[in-house]
C-alpha cells in the first residue's frame, strides 16, 4: 500500500530524511532543555557553595539586603553574576569553568586567609565584568526609572545625574566583604589586615602571596 | 632699640600675617576644577543641606569647589574612587594650606594642634581605665582629636571618625582639623570669631570658658552688642574694625593694632592653666614652623640649638618667647581698650590667683601625692584610690576653674565656682583622705606640707573661731 505524498512537501524529503528532522528537533529542544536546566541548577546558592572557597564568600551574602529583604525577594549567585538569556548565560557558565579548574589546581582558595588575599582581584574583575554588561543582571530587577528612593533626591539623581553611568559606578560593596576600587586598593594595607585579622605574624600575607 | 622691643618685634615679625586674615598666595589658575562643578549637581539632591553650605560660602563666590579640597592622588592613605574621581574624605590642615599657607603654618606646633600629644599620656590612665574606647572616641577624642585610621577597605575606622577634634592626627600626618572651628561646609569667618566657635571644647567643669566669658564684662559686652561686632569683615582689626566687645579670637587670635592676626591660639599665653601647678613657660619655636612650650624654671633653650618635640624627635630651635614676651603681645591686645597700668594691674591680680593657687594648694597636694606613692601609701594603679580622685578634680577641674576665672574676669568663677570649691576639696576632702592612708606618717606630711605654709596660719587659731558657724556671739550679717 502506498500512501500519496503531500503536495507541499519537497521531494528529497523522504521517510528516513522527515525522521531524522524529527529526531533532530527533539535533540534540539532537549539541549535547550538541559541548557535552561542546567543554568537553573548552576546558578543556585547551593550549587556554587558546593565548593568550600565559595563558602567564604557567601557568609557576607547571607546578611546582605539581597538575601535578607522585607519582602521575601531573594537574589541568588546566578541572579547577579550569570547574564540574562539562556545563550549568554551558557556563556558565562563556560567561562566560569575557569573558576572550577582553578579551584581544583590553583591556590587553596578554600583556606580563608589564602581566599581572603586573592578577594580583591577577584572583587576588580567581577566589577569590570558588571561594567562590561552595563550592569544587566543588576537590571534584571532594578530598573532604572522606576527608582524611587527614600529620600527626596533619589528619584531625580537616578534620572538626571546617574546618566551615563552604570549601576556598579556608583554601587559596589553591597554584598560581598568590602573592598576598595582598583585605582585606590593598597595591597600593603590589605595584607596588613588580613595577617591582623588572622593573627598571622607580620609578611606571612605577602609569601603566602607569593607562593 | 632696647632689647625687650628687639624681642617683641622679632616675636611678631615671626607670626606676621598682616592685619586680618592673611591674603590667598595661590593663583586662582589652581582652582576651580571643571570636574568638581559635577559633584554639586548629585550632591545637591543627595545632601542638600551642606551643599548649600558651601553654595553660600566665601568659597563659592571664588569658584572654589569640592574637588579643589577633596581630590586625592591614588596613592594617599586615605584616597577613595568615587564617580571617577580620587578623592579624600578628610580635608586635611595640610589640604587647606595649599590656598591658606599662612594660617597653616602657624596653627602648626600650636597647643591645638598639638591637642593629642599633650595629652597623650594623661588620657590612658584617665580615659582608657575609668571608660573605655567608646568614651574615648565620643569624648575625648572630639575636642583633642582621634588618630584617623584608615581601614583596609578604604573605609575610615568608625572607631576615630567622624572626628573634628582640634589636634586631629589626619591620614596624611598632618595635625589639626580646620572645621573644628570653621565648621564645614560653610567655613565662615563669622562663625569662627565668636564665642560660640570655642564652647564645644571650652566648656564645662575643668575648662569653663564659655561660662567665664559670659560672666565677664567682656561677655556682657558682647551679649549686648554681638549685632555691631563687623564679624564678616575681610579686616577685622581690633580697635579699628570693631569696638563693641572683644571675643575668644579677638585676645587670642585677633589682630590688634600692630599686633597681627596668628592662628596659634596659645601664642600669647603666659601660664599653663591646666597643670597641678601652673608654671609660666617659654614658647620654642622650631626652624620647620613646630613649636613647644618648656617651663621658665627650666633654662630657655638657645637658638640654634636642638632639644626634644612633645613627640621626642629634635628640633631645631629657631627662636624663644619669653614669657614677658608673650604677656606684651596679649598686652597689646587690652591696650585696644585699657590703658598701661590699667592692664598691669589686671595682669597682677590674674598672676595672683594662679600663684596663690600654686602655693597654698597645687605644690602642697602635689608634693604629699608624691609623697604618698613614694612611701608605697597608695598603689602606682591610677583611680583605684579616692584620694586620687579628689587630687585630680583639685588642680584639673576646680583649680583650673579659678585659674581660667582670673584669667578672663569671672568673679565667681574665681571664688565660689572656683577657689571656694578648691579649698573646701582641700581641707574637707583631700586632707581627710591623706589622713585615712598616710597613717602614722599624716601628721608629720600634713604639718610639713600645709600647717608650715604661712597661707595656712589660720588653723593654727582655733580661738578666733566664727560666728558665721555658730562659734562666739552671732552679728548681723552686714556688720
Amino acid at each position: 500500500m502506498s500512501r500519496r505524498r503531500p503536495w507541499w512537501l519537497p521531494g528529497f524529503v523522504t521517510r528516513h530524511v522527515l525522521f531524522a528532522m524529527v529526531f533532530a528537533g527533539l535533540c534540539g529542544i532537549g539541549v535547550m532543555v538541559f541548557l535552561i536546566e542546567f543554568d537553573h541548577y548552576t546558578s543556585t546558592e547551593a550549587f556554587c557553595t558546593s565548593c568550600h572557597s565559595m563558602e567564604l564568600a557567601a557568609v557576607p551574602y547571607r546578611k546582605s539586603s539581597h538575601f535578607v529583604s522585607a519582602s521575601g525577594v531573594r537574589a541568588s549567585c546566578g541572579d547577579c553574576h550569570v547574564s540574562p538569556g539562556i545563550f549568554a548565560a551558557t556563556w558565562d557558565h563556560f567561562i566560569g569553568g575557569k573558576d572550577v579548574i582553578r579551584q581544583l589546581i590553583g591556590a587553596d582558595y578554600d583556606d580563608p586567609v589564602v581566599n581572603a588575599l586573592h578577594l580583591p582581584e577577584a572583587a576588580f574583575s567581577a566589577r569590570e565584568w558588571f561594567r562590561a554588561r552595563d550592569s544587566a543582571t543588576c537590571r534584571r530587577c532594578h530598573e532604572q526609572d522606576a527608582i524611587v528612593g527614600e529620600r527626596a533626591g533619589t528619584q531625580a539623581i537616578h534620572q538626571e545625574d546617574a546618566k551615563g553611568k552604570t549601576c556598579v559606578d556608583c554601587h559596589i560593596n553591597l554584598v560581598h566583604r568590602k573592598v576598595p576600587e582598583r585605582a585606590t586598593f593598597k595591597r600593603d594595607a590589605w595584607n596588613r589586615m588580613v595577617e591582623t585579622e588572622f593573627d598571622l605574624e607580620a609578611g606571612a600575607a605577602d609569601r603566602l602571596l607569593d607562593e | 632699640m632696647p632689647s625687650s622691643k628687639m624681642g617683641l618685634f622679632a616675636l611678631l615679625c615671626l607670626l606676621v600675617s598682616g592685619a586680618g586674615a592673611a591674603k590667598v598666595t595661590l593663583s586662582p589658575d589652581n582652582w576651580g576644577n571643571p570636574a568638581g562643578e559635577e559633584c554639586v549637581s548629585c550632591h545637591s539632591k543627595s545632601s542638600a543641606g551642606l551643599t548649600e553650605q558651601w553654595r553660600h560660602s566665601a568659597h563659592a563666590k571664588v569658584g572654589v569647589n569640592c574637588l579643589d579640597c577633596h581630590q586625592a592622588s591614588t596613592d594617599d592613605a586615605d584616597a577613595i574612587t568615587h564617580e571617577g574621581q580620587t578623592i579624600a574624605t578628610i580635608v586635611s590642615p595640610k589640604d587647606c594650606g595649599r590656598c591658606h599657607a599662612v594660617e597653616e603654618q602657624q596653627q602648626r606646633g600650636s597647643v591645638h594642634a598639638e591637642a593629642v600629644a599633650v595629652i597623650a599620656r594623661r588620657m590612658p590612665a584617665m580615659v582608657t581605665n575609668l571608660a573605655g574606647p567608646a568614651v574615648e572616641a565620643a569624648g575625648c577624642a572630639q575636642c583633642h582629636g582621634s588618630t584617623v585610621r584608615v581601614q583596609a577597605n578604604g573605609e575610615l575606622d568608625p572607631d576615630t571618625w567622624p572626628n573634628s577634634g582640634i589636634g586631629r592626627i589626619n591620614p596624611d600626618r598632618s595635625r589639626g582639623s580646620c572645621s573644628s572651628c570653621h565648621g564645614r561646609h560653610a567655613f565662615s569667618k563669622a562663625q569662627a570669631r565668636k564665642p560660640e566657635a570655642c564652647v564645644r571644647c571650652h566648656s564645662g567643669p575643668d575648662s569653663p570658658d564659655k561660662e567665664v566669658f559670659e560672666a565677664s564684662k567682656h561677655g556682657m559686652a558682647f551679649a549686648s552688642h554681638h549685632d555691631q561686632m563687623n564679624l564678616d569683615a575681610e579686616s577685622w582689626v581690633a580697635g579699628k574694625d570693631y569696638f563693641a566687645a572683644p571675643t575668644c579670637a579677638t585676645c587670642h587670635m585677633g589682630a590688634a593694632g600692630k599686633l597681627p592676626a596668628t592662628h596659634d591660639v596659645g601664642m600669647r599665653n603666659v601660664w599653663n592653666l591646666n597643670t597641678p601647678v601652673s608654671e609660666r613657660q617659654h614658647l620654642v619655636v622650631f626652624a620647620d614652623g613646630g613649636k613647644r612650650e618648656f617651663p621658665e624654671s627650666m633654662d630657655a633653650p638657645k637658638r640654634g640649638s636642638k632639644v626634644p618635640r612633645l613627640d621626642g624627635a629634635e628640633g631645631d630651635v629657631k627662636m624663644v618667647a619669653t614669657p614677658d614676651r608673650r604677656r606684651q603681645a596679649m598686652s597689646l591686645v587690652c591696650r585696644e581698650c585699657h590703658g598701661k597700668d590699667f592692664v598691669e594691674a589686671f595682669m597682677r591680680q590674674f598672676d595672683g590667683v594662679v600663684d596663690l593657687y600654686n602655693r597654698k594648694f597645687g605644690e602642697p597636694a602635689r608634693a604629699i601625692m608624691q609623697a604618698l606613692y613614694s612611701t608605697g601609701r597608695l598603689t602606682p594603679t591610677p583611680f583605684d584610690e579616692p584620694i586620687e580622685f579628689a587630687f585630680w578634680e583639685l588642680w584639673h577641674d576646680e583649680g583650673a576653674r579659678a585659674r581660667h576665672g582670673a584669667a578672663m574676669m569671672s568673679p565667681n568663677h574665681v571664688w565660689w565656682e572656683g577657689m571656694y570649691v578648691v579649698a573646701r576639696n582641700f581641707y574637707g576632702r583631700f586632707l581627710p583622705e591623706v589622713r585615712a592612708v598616710a597613717g602614722d606618717g599624716a601628721d608629720a606630711l600634713i604639718a610639713k606640707h600645709v600647717q608650715d605654709l604661712p597661707e595656712n596660719e589660720w588653723l593654727k587659731h582655733p580661738e578666733r573661731g566664727s560666728p558665721l558657724l555658730g562659734v562666739g556671739t552671732a552679728r548681723s550679717a552686714h556688720e
